[in-house]
C-alpha cells in the first residue's frame, strides 16, 4: 500500500494524529447533565435487568465507530494506492511528437496528431488508478513541470495543436517522483509519433506510432527575381515535390496583383520534385502567392507560399559630375530612370529625385535623398582618407549584396583610388565594405543607416570599370538599392524576427499582429505561411513567411514506414480500477451510516 | 400543620384494629381481657375475692350456684408511629415527600392521641434518630406535632435497623404505623419480619412522589443516588421509561402483596394527592380508619 500524497511515514503519523484527536475528544467529550433523585435503587434494578450490552462496551464500540469513519476520511485525502483495489500506479511521461507532419491527414480524415492524442487518451486510461501524469511534446508548447492528476494530464492533451514551426527534440522529464523517492520501477515513458521528424526518444520509452502512409504534395522553393539581362522584369522560381510514394498529377498557380495567374499542369513522380520558372512581370507590386492543388493531399501547410514582387516605376536621378559624358550616357540607359545632371547648388533641392549620383564631388552636408558617391577623396561627415591607393584591383566582393548581385568585377583595375578608413568618424553611420582590394583595402562601401549610400573609393576615370560589361549592371543594383524597397525577407513559419526595433507587424489583410520586442528586433509569430509586413517610423519590410521544407513535404520520411522501430501497445497495463480514496469514502458514508443507526438504536453513546 | 376545619374532621374518625386491643389502660378498643366493660363475654364460677356485682343472681336462684358473668374489657391502643427520615424522603423532588410524610404521621397521632391511645413516635433513616416517649391524650397532640416538625432528612434508609433497635425494648403489642417511601437497599421482608414476630397489627403508609412514578428525564443523565451519593449514567429511551415504571410499580405490588398476605394495611400516598384526601377517603377505604 502506498500514498500518493504523502510518504509512508507521514500518513502514518497523520493516521496516528487523527485517531488521538478522535480518541481526545470521546476523553473530553462533555459529561451529561447530572441530576439527583431519591434514590437510584429502582434504576438500578432497571439498568441490572436491562443492561445486556455494558455502558463500557457501548463506548468502545462507539469510538471504534468514530475511529473508523475519521481514519476512513484521512485515508482518503493521503490517496492511498491498493494495487489489488486500483491496478498499480505508475508516473506516466506522455510526449506527444507536434510537428508540422502531425497535421497530416490520414485515411479517415483525422490528424496524425488527432490519432496521437486519442492513443494519449488510452494510455491514460489504462494506467492504475493513482497514477500521475506529465504531458509534454517535442515543440514544446506544454511546459514540463511537475506530474499532475489524470483529469490535469487530459486537460492538457485537449490544448495540444500541431506546431508548424520549430525544431523537434525530445523534451527533458523529470525522472523521479515528487516526493523525492527514487522510483524507477513507477516510471513510464511514451512517445506517440508519426516517425517522421528526427526525434531521439530515451532508450526506456515506449513508442507507439500513429504513422499511415499518407499522399503529400507541396512547394519546397519559391523566390521571385529580376531577369539579369532586363531589370524591368522579374521571374518567379517555383520548386514542387511529390511527397507521395506515386505518381502525382499536381496543379501549380501563381497569382499576383494586376493579371491573371499563371498556371502549370505537372506530372511528378513518387518522392520526385519540379522546378518552374515563370515570368510575372505581368503583376504589378505587391504579394504573390504561390499554390499547388493535388488530388487527397494529407498537408495543406506546405500548398502555399508567398513572396514579394517588387515595384517598376520610374526613378528620377540627379547626376553632379565634372563632366562625366559616360556616366551620365550610362544611366540614361538604364531603364525606368529620368536623369538629370545638376550642378553641385541644385543639390538644395535634391528633395525632388529619388537618388542622387556624385561623381568626384562631395557636398558639404549630407545629401537629404539616396546618394551614389563615386570617387570622393576624402568624405568629411561619413568617412577620412587615409591615402591612396594605386595599381589595385578588386580582389574580392560580395556577390550577395543587392549592390553586386550578377555582377562581376574581375576584370576591374584600378589607377587610383582613396584609401578610406571606416569608423574615423564620430557618429556617422557604420559603412559596411562589399568590395576590397588584394590587401583587404575597401574599394565599394555602403551603408543602410538613416538615409541609404554607396561610395565607390576611385574615380571612373582611374580605372576600366566603365569599359566592363558589368558597369551598367552595378549602376542598375546601386540605383535599385538605393531607392527599392528591399526584397521581401524570407522567414519560415514560426517565430520570426524582423531586424528592426519596435516595429508593428500587419498581415496581409492589413490586420496588426502581436509583436514582441528583442533588441534590435521585432519578433512575432506566424502559424502559417503569409505575407508581413513590419513597419517602422523610417521603413517598410516585406516578409515572406514559408513553410518550403521538404522533409516536412515528404510525410512518408518515417521510421516506421520500414518497421525498424519496435512499437509499443497501449492497452499493455492492467485496466483502471476503482480509486482506493473513493472505496473509503463510501465506507466512511457506510460507517457514518451505521454510527447513527445505532445511535438512534442506544447501541452506541 | 393542620387548619382547624381539618382538625374537627380528624375528631370524627378512630383508628381501626385488626385484632384485639392489649393496652393496659381503659380505652376505645376491644381487648381479649375481660373486667368492666359492657359487652358480655362469658360464664365462670364465682371464686373468692371476685367483684360479687358482676354474680348473675337469676342462675344462683335457679341453680344455687354461683356464677360469675364475665364482660369485655375496653382498652387503650399503643400506636407506634414511624416516619421515614431518610435522605431519599427529601431530596431533587418538587413536593418533599418528608413533608408529606410528617402530615400524615401527625393526624394519625392526632386521631390516635384524642382517642386516648398511647402514641409512640420515632423518626428513622440508617437506624433510629429521633423518638417521642409515649403520649396519651388530646394535649399531648401539640408535643406530638412539634415533634415531627422538628425532624429533618437525612441518612440512608434501614428499616430494618430501626425496627429491630426499637423493639429490642418491651413494647406492649399494638398498631405499627409506617411512613415511608420504602427505598431500602437492604430490602424490606425482613425489616417487616420482625413485627410479624411481635404479632402487631401493622399499616403501611407508602408515601410516592409523582417525579418517582413517572420520571421526566433528558435523553442522556447522570442519576444521582441522595442517599448513596452513587451515580448512574443512563440513555433514556422510552422502553427504558417503560421498564422504569414497571419496575417500579413491581416493587410496590409486592410491598402491597405482603401486607396482603399477613392481613396488614397497606396505602400508597401520592404527594400530588391532598393529605386530606387521602386520609378522609383512602384511609378509610382501607379499614385503617373508621
Amino acid at each position: 500500500m502506498r500514498f500518493l500524497d504523502l510518504s509512508a511515514g507521514a500518513a502514518l503519523l497523520l493516521f496516528a494524529g487523527v485517531a488521538a484527536a478522535v480518541v481526545l475528544l470521546y476523553l473530553l467529550k462533555p459529561s451529561p447533565r447530572r441530576l439527583a433523585i431519591s434514590s437510584a435503587l429502582i434504576w438500578q434494578r432497571v439498568l441490572k435487568e436491562r443492561r445486556r450490552r455494558p455502558e463500557r462496551l457501548r463506548w468502545w464500540l462507539s469510538l471504534l465507530l468514530a475511529l473508523g469513519i475519521a481514519l476512513s476520511v484521512t485515508a482518503a485525502l493521503t490517496r492511498p494506492e491498493v494495487a489489488a483495489v486500483s491496478g498499480t500506479a505508475s508516473d506516466v511521461v506522455l510526449v506527444i511528437d507536434t510537428s508540422p507532419t502531425m497535421g497530416a491527414r490520414r485515411a479517415d480524415g483525422r490528424t496524425r496528431l488527432a490519432h496521437a492524442l486519442e492513443q494519449a487518451g488510452q494510455i491514460i486510461a489504462g494506467r492504475g488508478a493513482g497514477s500521475r501524469y506529465l504531458v509534454a511534446d517535442t515543440m514544446h508548447q506544454t511546459a514540463v513541470t511537475a506530474f499532475e492528476s489524470r483529469e490535469a494530464a487530459l486537460q492538457r492533451l485537449r490544448a495540444i495543436e500541431p506546431a508548424t514551426a520549430g525544431m523537434p527534440w525530445f523534451p527533458d522529464v523529470p525522472s523521479a517522483d515528487t516526493n523525492g523517492a527514487q522510483d524507477a520501477e513507477r516510471r513510464q515513458v511514451w512517445f506517440v509519433t508519426d516517425g517522421v521528424a528526427s526525434v531521439v526518444a530515451p532508450e526506456d520509452a515506449r513508442t507507439v506510432s500513429v504513422f499511415q502512409v499518407a499522399d503529400n504534395v507541396g512547394i519546397t522553393a519559391f523566390e521571385v527575381r529580376a531577369v539579369p539581362a532586363d531589370a524591368r522584369r522579374h521571374e518567379a522560381y517555383v520548386e514542387v515535390t511529390n511527397g507521395s510514394a506515386g505518381v502525382r498529377r499536381v496543379e501549380m498557380r501563381i497569382a499576383g496583383i494586376g493579371a491573371p495567374a499563371v498556371a502549370r499542369e505537372l506530372e511528378l513522380a513518387g518522392g520526385a520534385s519540379a522546378s518552374v520558372v515563370a515570368d510575372v512581370s505581368a503583376f504589378g507590386e505587391g504579394p504573390l502567392r504561390a499554390s499547388v492543388r493535388a488530388d487527397g493531399d494529407a498537408l495543406a501547410l506546405d500548398d502555399v507560399a508567398y513572396a514579394y514582387l517588387p515595384g517598376k516605376g520610374r526613378v528620377r536621378v540627379a547626376l553632379v559630375t565634372g563632366g562625366n559624358q559616360e556616366l551620365a550616357r550610362t544611366l540614361r540607359l538604364l531603364p525606368r530612370l529620368d536623369v538629370e545632371v545638376i550642378g553641385p547648388a541644385a543639390l538644395r533641392d535634391a528633395i525632388r529625385y529619388d537618388a542622387v549620383v556624385l561623381d568626384r564631388f562631395v557636398p558639404s552636408e549630407p545629401p537629404v535623398v539616396p546618394t551614389l558617391l563615386i570617387g570622393p577623396r576624402s568624405v568629411p561627415w561619413l568617412v577620412r582618407a587615409r591615402g591612396e591607393l594605386t595599381d589595385t584591383r578588386l580582389a574580392s566582393w560580395d556577390g550577395s549584396h543587392p549592390l553586386l548581385s550578377g555582377v562581376s568585377l574581375r576584370d576591374v583595375l584600378i589607377d587610383r583610388a582613396a584609401l578610406l578608413a571606416p569608423g574615423t568618424v564620430e557618429r556617422a553611420p557604420a559603412l559596411v565594405a562589399v568590395a576590397r582590394a588584394p590587401g583587404g583595402e575597401p574599394l565599394i562601401l555602403a551603408t543602410r543607416e538613416g538615409r541609404r549610400l554607396a561610395l565607390v573609393s576611385f574615380a571612373l576615370d582611374a580605372s576600366n570599370f566603365p569599359q566592363q560589361a558589368s558597369f551598367p549592371a552595378f549602376l542598375s543594383n546601386a540605383i535599385d538599392w538605393l531607392t527599392r524597397e528591399p526584397r521581401a525577407l524570407a522567414a519560415r513559419v514560426g517565430q520570426v524576427s524582423v531586424p528592426v526595433p519596435d516595429g508593428r507587424v500587419l498581415d496581409l489583410d492589413g490586420r496588426e499582429i502581436s509583436t514582441r520586442t528583442a533588441p534590435g528586433a521585432t519578433l512575432f509569430d506566424a502559424g502559417q505561411p503569409g505575407l508581413y509586413t513590419a513597419v517602422t517610423r523610417e521603413d517598410r519590410i516585406r516578409v515572406a513567411v514559408n513553410l518550403l521544407d521538404p522533409q516536412i513535404t515528404a510525410l512518408n520520411a518515417s521510421h516506421f514506414a520500414q518497421g525498424a522501430v519496435p512499437l509499443a501497445s497501449t492497452q499493455d497495463a492492467p485496466p483502471v480500477g476503482t480509486d482506493p480514496w473513493i472505496v473509503l469514502l463510501v465506507l466512511a458514508a457506510l460507517l457514518l451510516a451505521l454510527e447513527w443507526w445505532t445511535y438512534n438504536r442506544r447501541v452506541t453513546v | 400543620m393542620f387548619s382547624e376545619s381539618f382538625l374537627r374532621k380528624l375528631e370524627t374518625l378512630t383508628l381501626a384494629t385488626r385484632g384485639r386491643a392489649h393496652g393496659q389502660l381503659k380505652g376505645l378498643h376491644r381487648s381479649r381481657r375481660v373486667g368492666s366493660g359492657m359487652v358480655f363475654a362469658d360464664f365462670r364460677p364465682y371464686s373468692e375475692g371476685d367483684d360479687i356485682r358482676n354474680i348473675d343472681w337469676g342462675i344462683y336462684l335457679r341453680l344455687d350456684r354461683l356464677i360469675l358473668r364475665l364482660f369485655e374489657e375496653e382498652a387503650d391502643l399503643p400506636v407506634y408511629l414511624f416516619l421515614d427520615a431518610s435522605q431519599s424522603m427529601d431530596a431533587g423532588e418538587r413536593a418533599s415527600k418528608l413533608d408529606y410524610a410528617r402530615r400524615l404521621a401527625g393526624a394519625i397521632a392526632y386521631m390516635a392521641l384524642l382517642n386516648h391511645d398511647r402514641v409512640n413516635l420515632a423518626a428513622f433513616a440508617d437506624g433510629l434518630r429521633e423518638m417521642l416517649p409515649t403520649r396519651r391524650g388530646k394535649n399531648q397532640a401539640r408535643q406530638a406535632f412539634a415533634f415531627l416538625e422538628g425532624i429533618a432528612a437525612g441518612g440512608r434508609t434501614s428499616l430494618q435497623a430501626a425496627l429491630r433497635r426499637y423493639f429490642s425494648s418491651p413494647r406492649t403489642r399494638g398498631l405499627v404505623v409506617i411512613v415511608s417511601d420504602f427505598l431500602d437497599r437492604d430490602g424490606v421482608e425482613d425489616a417487616f419480619s420482625v413485627l410479624r414476630r411481635f404479632r402487631h397489627d401493622v399499616a403501611l403508609l407508602h408515601v410516592m412522589s409523582p417525579e418517582e412514578r413517572e420520571p421526566q428525564l433528558p435523553e442522556e443523565v447522570v442519576l444521582v443516588d441522595a442517599e448513596e451519593g452513587t451515580t448512574n449514567e443512563v440513555q433514556i429511551t422510552s422502553a427504558l421509561l417503560a421498564a422504569y415504571r414497571e419496575t417500579f410499580e413491581r416493587h410496590a405490588r409486592d410491598i402491597e402483596a405482603y401486607c396482603r398476605r399477613y392481613g396488614w394495611a397497606y396505602a400508597r400516598a401520592h404527594t400530588d394527592i391532598p393529605v386530606e384526601t387521602f386520609l378522609l377517603r383512602i384511609l378509610r377505604e382501607e379499614s385503617l380508619l373508621r
